[in-house]
């Protein structure tokens, strides 16, 4: 899995290649990255899933580790570009039922200033 | 005068902040020119009264005053609602410069009722000036500005009270006496002329303070379209507005009643009309230049320093002993002492304080209810003070009249305690109000997700689903999991059974909507889940079974390398599934020590489903590792309270990796019973530095958690103070330049730094505070306007003890860095010589 990050005005972006599971992680964990960017005060994050295959249970905590962090700070935390099949597992774990996911990247970061 | 020369001036009397110079000085002039012709007009009302018409007759005037304010309020309301406060303030000063002149006129021809109007419409002008003057700086000013200028302002009409009398008191024996009334007249055109500088210097500074919509009517549509009876109707249905009449109605009636102990008690003292006179005159003078200084130098930093509740509760304590006094000894001395106290306190003190009650309610609904308190309450309650003086007077009593003092000083005092009582209840219901003016703007995330998710059966489906990629012996475990937890829905099966080259793109919704949709594409001869629940649980029991598999486990534990690492996941997934004291079980132990993260992540979950003791070391351990933490976290949470002792040794052992133990705390917060929070409570007080944040972070999950769970308030006072400490020695460094130097670039790390104090600040003053009003407050602070940071530390204000209160304000009120170190080290070095 490889991370790398945008900066779009208040909201950093991550692009995530690859797969979010145990597994894969290398360096430092999604959510490792994600407390970076709330440590700095970056407290808006979108996380861009359009490079992601698949993710396991480890990568279900790690977004959902982040979400916590970044929402008791009064941050947000949003997914986008997620895959139709990811999306339908999300529907059904109802992960959607706490996560706002956007179908474009460009709506999600128009979300943030609608606060 | 320069602003900056002004503001020297005026910060030596006032705590005043730059740029709040010309606003505060215009108020305190706006004021010392209703107050200086209304002690001349006062003057010359009881004057006029006594002389022409007799005391006899002034319960006549009181009724009168009740009746007809009742009528002005209903205009009052009328007009403030329909025309701009700007122009309804000028109008009314206009209005009374021309009935004064009016009165001065009539006043020649010596026509009987002519006292009579006047003394009504002398208590008609006083109340519609006042009221419209702390209307107006409950617009533009906000709680914590208001808190530092009110005394100011007070003592602008104190002053101005002071000087009318005492001009009243020089021109009272010239020639000039007859036309004192043309000279307060004079004085309300330089009112006049204030208030034009007033709004012009509102509107300069963008309107910025207080509420924005100082000078405009309140908005359509509130219901602000009043009457009186709309006026009464705002205050009846409030609570917080009904203890507020109520404290106005029973001030009134003690009010009328110490006026008359101190009166009967000098009446009876003092003999000769020049004594009495002379007596008065000393009198009258000294209970308003005292209350001036009160105003000016105490009122302020009293109210901030002590709070609202004890402000309110001074002064009637105070004349409670007085009445008291009187009950048991009536002599000059405890006279002197009610009345004076009760004049000095009601212009200084009480009336400050009581502005500030009304400061936290919204300009529509303060309007109204102003107008009923303040202007028809008031009177109302004299009016029955004085019927309830007539009573005790008049009424025969068989003890004689000589004991009629006492007698009215035991109501007095009775009154006093109820008064007492109103003002507990009312500091109770501001803090209420002013937590009402605080939106929560975020829920806890870790509630939210508690509440909507279930977050075992979300990882279930994407662990089946990942499985089944990966061997169908875990694919089948993992299905056997959904089944036991009667979780295998069509939707489930739907897709689990497709492949992912099969997923279709439809949406969800259309897809189960679909009537003729095969919604087991993959297999359509599911057995019933009860069977397979029943069939499997059965053959995992038999001893053959344990006999068999022993080998095969053995073997499997013994294979290592990565083409095994799918054996061994499946051999650690299956001993989760075996009754815990089968001998099997004890092959856990090696797939724990596992470093492939996958195999550690199923032994981890057999290992919470066990329970057995001996493999709590391992799971501790598997806590140093973000790979492994949250499955390690939910193991040992599935044990709970019993590991708290063991958790706690890992917690204290220094030697221990600090991963692991920050682990620990997590585990401990997870576990949120008393004992947790003993422990992790215990482990802050040990100041170990780069535990701190995250044992703060535990102990304020079991604070959320558990609401019954109690936290040392001495303990959590301590680890508080470092905090805050750690908090200013920070920003003290950042102020430094030889440091600065050394940390270029790491400007962004000193305020994160910082948001961190701040944030362990707030967590740490929510174990023993209200949880919710911490928050709420912190929240508001962190991320929100001027006006309700104000609100936020108003709130924290009222709810902090005085051990921390002064120390957290400095930390979050909106003043400037340097004051901010100054204040902080102000308290430390109080806080050392104590």
């Amino acid at each position: 899995m490889v991370i790398r990050t945008r900066d779009k005005g208040d909201v950093i972006v991550f692009d995530i290649e690859g797969e979010i599971r145990r597994s894969e992680v290398t360096e430092a964990t999604l959510h490792q990255l994600v407390k970076t960017q709330l440590d700095s005060g970056k407290k808006n994050i979108l996380l861009n899933f359009q490079r992601v295959e698949f993710i396991d249970s480890f990568g279900v905590g790690e977004i959902l580790a982040s979400y916590i962090s970044t929402q008791n700070l009064g941050g947000k935390l949003k997914l986008a570009k997620i895959s139709k099949k990811l999306y339908l597992i999300f529907q059904v774990t109802m992960l959607t039922k706490v996560l706002e996911i956007f179908e474009d990247e460009q709506l999600a970061l128009e979300s943030f200033d609608k606060r | 005068m320069s602003t900056s020369r002004l503001h020297g001036f005026l910060s030596r009397f006032v705590d005043i902040k730059p740029g709040e110079e010309r606003l505060a000085l215009f108020f305190f002039f706006y004021f010392f020119f209703i107050t200086a012709p209304y002690s001349i007009i006062k003057s010359v009302r009881d004057a006029r009264y006594l002389d022409e018409v007799g005391s006899v007759w002034l319960p006549v005037a009181y009724f009168l005053t009740a009746l007809i304010m009742g009528l002005v309020v209903a205009l009052q309301s009328k007009l403030q609602v329909r025309v701009r406060s700007s122009l309804l303030i000028v109008w009314s000063l206009l209005f009374f410069m021309l009935t004064a002149a009016a009165f001065w006129h009539l006043f020649r021809h010596g026509w009987a009722w002519v006292p009579v109007a006047f003394w009504v419409w002398a208590n008609v002008f006083i109340v519609i000036l006042v009221t419209q003057f702390w209307i107006l700086v409950n617009e533009v000013f906000n709680p914590r500005e208001a808190k530092r200028l009110i005394g100011f302002f007070g003592s602008g009409g104190i002053l101005g009270g002071v000087l009318g009398g005492v001009a009243t008191g020089f021109l009272g024996r010239t020639r000039i006496s007859d036309d004192l009334l043309l000279i307060a007249g004079a004085m309300l055109l330089a009112s006049v002329l204030m208030i034009r500088l007033v709004f012009a210097g509102h509107e300069k500074s963008g309107g910025g303070r207080g509420q924005a919509s100082a000078g405009e009517p309140p908005a359509s549509g509130t219901g602000s379209e009043a009457g009186f009876r709309t006026c009464y109707e705002t205050v009846r249905k409030d609570n917080y507005l009904r203890l507020l009449a109520a404290v106005v109605l029973v001030t009134g009636i003690v009010s009328t009643l110490i006026d008359w102990q101190s009166k009967n008690v000098i009446e009876n003292t003092m003999i000769g009309r020049k004594n009495l006179t002379a007596f008065f005159g000393y009198f009258n003078a000294g209970v308003l230049i005292f209350p001036f200084f009160l105003q000016l130098l105490i009122t302020s930093n009293f109210i901030r320093r002590f709070g609202i509740r004890t402000s309110l509760l001074i002064y009637p304590m105070i004349l409670l002993l007085c009445s008291i006094g009187i009950a048991v000894a009536p002599v000059l001395f405890f006279a002197v002492m009610i009345k004076g106290n009760d004049k000095s306190l009601s212009f200084s003190l009480n009336q400050s304080v009581r502005e500030l009650l009304y400061i936290p309610i919204s300009p529509a609904v303060k309007y109204r209810a102003k107008i009923f308190i303040d202007m028809f309450l008031n009177r109302v309650a004299k009016g029955l003070g004085a019927i309830l003086l007539m009573a005790l007077i008049f009424i025969p009593l068989p003890f004689g009249r000589p004991f009629r003092i006492q007698l009215v000083s035991i109501w007095s005092a009775a009154f006093i305690m109820g008064w007492i009582l109103l003002n507990i209840r009312i500091s109770r219901e501001y803090t209420n109000t002013v937590k009402q003016k605080l939106e929560v703007k975020w829920d806890r995330a870790d509630r939210q997700i508690a509440e909507k998710l279930d977050l075992d059966y979300a990882r279930l489906v994407f662990d089946t689903i990942e499985s089944r990629e990966r061997s169908s012996v875990l694919y089948a475990m993992h299905l056997f999991d959904l089944i036991k937890q009667d979780r295998l829905t069509p939707e489930v099966k739907l897709l689990i059974t497709q492949k992912a080259d099969e997923m279709r793109i439809t949406p969800l919704g259309a897809l189960f909507e679909a009537e003729d949709t095969n919604l087991m594409p993959a297999t359509d001869e599911w057995l019933p889940p009860d069977v397979v629940k029943k069939e499997v649980l059965e053959i995992l029991s038999l001893d053959v079974y344990q006999e068999v598999m022993k080998s095969y486990i053995e073997r499997a534990l013994a294979s290592t390398g990565r083409e095994n690492e799918t054996v061994r996941m499946e051999v650690a997934k299956a001993l989760g599934m075996l009754p815990p004291d089968s001998p099997l079980a004890a092959g856990l132990e090696g797939l724990l020590e596992e470093t492939s993260p996958a195999v550690a992540r199923y032994a981890l979950q057999s290992a919470g489903k066990l329970g057995k003791r001996e493999y709590v070391p391992a799971l501790i351990q598997k806590l140093g590792s973000p790979m492994t933490r949250e499955d390690a976290l939910e193991a040992l949470e599935k044990y709970g309270p019993r590991i708290s002792g063991t958790l706690s040794d890992f917690l204290g052992a220094a030697e221990e990796n600090l991963e692991v133990r920050k682990g620990v705390s997590q585990a401990l917060a997870r576990i949120s019973n008393q004992d947790a929070a003993d422990y992790l409570l215990w482990q802050l007080d040990a100041e170990e530095e780069e535990l701190a944040d995250e044992l703060i972070d535990g102990l304020d999950k079991i604070r959320c958690e558990k609401p019954s769970v109690r936290f040392s308030e001495e303990t959590v006072s301590r680890a508080l103070h470092r905090e805050i400490r750690g908090y200013f020695g920070l920003l003290a460094a950042s102020r430094n330049p030889e440091r600065r130097a050394g940390q270029k670039g790491r400007e962004a790390g000193v305020e994160m730094d910082l948001n961190k104090r701040t944030l362990n600040v707030f967590k740490l003053l929510g174990l023993i505070y209200p949880h919710e009003d911490i928050f709420r407050a912190y929240q508001n602070v962190l991320k929100s306007t001027k006006e309700s940071t104000a609100y936020a530390v108003e709130l924290l204000d009222n709810t902090l003890g005085k051990d921390s209160r002064e120390a957290v304000l400095a930390i979050v009120e909106d003043i400037p860095l340097a004051e901010r170190i100054e204040r902080y080290k102000a308290l430390d070095r109080g806080a050392r010589r104590a």
